[in-house]
């Protein structure tokens, strides 16, 4: 029996788990109504902008929202990390003024507990694998893949590689709509597939080696945790929220356990310029064992790594899930719907009407 | 052993020497981790000092006397690790490898001691956890 088969018959279950900043997420509110009620269409969230597209009382506030005036280093996503953390935030919106909602302005502050309904529904999480960033450039870069110091002094990644959910699940033969996982501290299910969801680039050891399968998750933010949610300002870049997601992948198979068992030196990712605008070919692959190390050296030259995501964040979600999958307090189902096999991005081409 | 300090300077003493006199009256080996002089002649000067302990109180005890302001640096960089959440950007970025993973935990973590007050880290930070008082 090889190593495969018998770790077959005996797991169950691995729990898997990332902690990073992920800026395509946001939250769905209803503030339930005034008296007299209101039509919202400006709204603001101590002083964060949120949408006002939507029915009277409901918003989006989205992570990357910045506070007006900017500058404070604080965004929507604090707005979601302090909403979380059971704090008073500052509801002021305003309305047209109708006749079946005569009221034109409110003034006033919510906590989670008074909101009718709170969750997170995030376009784009968990991109399975990303870039590793460098700059080749003469000046320091402040990007979203952090600060990179001229000609290449260091370098940074962001998947939790071995520990990250799609890595375990590289063609998502396991992970579907529906999917119930670990959302910042409660319950979330996989919503559909992610924004910018691709299957296309090349995989080494069956992992895609740049940013491919992305997930759209949702979740009610009245089970999370703020620990799990924090609100981040990247100096240069703006304001993302981290957030720390865990999947369990139910060993089915000799082939999901083989998937499952991949170690960070098998995986791979590509170092590309971002000192160029666009068009950023690989320089340089190298395993997770290697970012992890601390150092890489590219044509002779050591550069010094840093992860973007925490990796002791993404093994406290990973122990957490399986702490409650032990105890029975969560339990794995069967996806609704499996998400597509195949996808590619296309560009924003500029044409004339 | 070895300490760091804040030297204050200004238009007064700012053409004086302090590291020569630390060399050569008081037997210390300093090292120059920054300085900073502003239009107006003022400015600061952080040095690692290496030598005996007497020595060095004896070295610091001496430019004090000649007028520079001498502070030591103790505690002069500040890890929030409440509001830290471990990313370890800040890794790549620290010239003495003073920000390291405890290996147990793989919580991030920072070594006040080799510290050179550089500041590179500071605005790498995504939650403001790292603060840096000279």
């Amino acid at each position: 029996m090889s190593r495969v088969e018998k770790a077959a018959e005996e797991v169950d279950v691995v729990t898997t788990g990332t902690f990073g900043a992920m800026c395509s997420s946001g939250a769905f509110v209803n503030f339930g109504h005034s008296d007299p009620p209101i039509r919202m269409t400006n709204i603001r969230l101590n002083n964060v902008e949120a949408y006002g597209g939507l029915a009277a009382v409901d918003t989006y506030i989205g992570a990357t929202s910045l506070i007006d005036p900017p500058g404070k280093g604080y965004g929507g996503a604090h707005v979601i990390e302090d909403l979380v953390a059971g704090k008073k935030i500052h509801l002021q919106a305003w309305g047209p003024g109708t006749d079946c909602y005569v009221r034109k302005s409110i003034d006033t502050y919510i906590k989670l507990d008074d909101l009718n309904e709170a969750y997170l529904y995030n376009p784009r999480n968990m991109y399975q694998n990303y870039s590793v960033a460098t700059n080749t450039s003469n000046r320091t870069l402040y990007t979203y893949m952090g600060k990179l110091m001229p000609h290449m002094k260091n370098a940074t990644y962001s998947s939790a590689g071995e520990l990250s959910p799609l890595v375990n699940d590289p063609h998502l033969d396991v992970i579907g709509m529906g999917t119930r996982i670990f959302l910042a501290g409660g319950e979330g299910y996989v919503a559909w597939q992610g924004t910018q969801f691709n299957t296309t680039p090349e995989e080494v050891n069956g992992v895609p080696v740049k940013g491919a399968r992305t997930l759209a998750v949702m979740g009610d933010m009245k089970q999370m945790d703020a620990k799990y949610l924090r609100g981040l300002d990247i100096t240069g870049y703006g304001i993302s929220l981290a957030i720390g997601i865990g999947v369990p992948i139910p060993v089915l198979n000799e082939d999901v356990m083989r998937r499952c068992a991949i170690s960070n030196d098998q995986i791979f990712a590509e170092m590309v310029d971002y000192s160029l605008p666009s068009d950023r070919k690989c320089m340089q692959r190298y395993s997770y064992a290697e970012l992890r190390s601390g150092m890489v050296e590219y044509q002779g030259k050591k550069i010094r790594t840093s992860s973007m995501s925490s990796l002791s964040g993404a093994r406290k979600v990973a122990n957490q899930l399986k702490d409650w999958i032990e105890h029975g307090e969560f339990l794995l189902n069967e996806p609704a719907l499996q998400l597509p096999r195949s996808g590619s991005v296309k560009p924003l081409l500029e044409r004339g009407e | 052993m070895e300490k760091k300090f804040r030297i204050d300077f200004d238009e007064s003493n700012v053409l004086e020497s302090v590291t020569y006199t630390l060399v050569s009256e008081f037997n210390l080996k300093p090292n120059v981790l920054r300085a900073d002089i502003n239009g107006d002649g003022s400015g600061i000067m952080l040095l690692s000092i290496e030598g005996s302990k007497d020595d060095i109180i004896n070295g610091m005890t001496h430019i004090r006397e000649q007028g520079f302001g001498v502070k030591e640096l103790k505690g002069h960089i500040f890890h929030d690790y409440e509001r830290c959440w471990s990313c370890g950007a800040c890794m790549s970025l620290c010239p003495t490898r003073s920000i390291y993973y405890e290996p147990d935990t793989m919580e991030v973590r920072l070594n006040t001691g080799t510290c050179i007050a550089c500041g590179s880290c500071i605005n790498a930070c995504s939650v403001k956890a790292i603060q840096l008082e000279l």
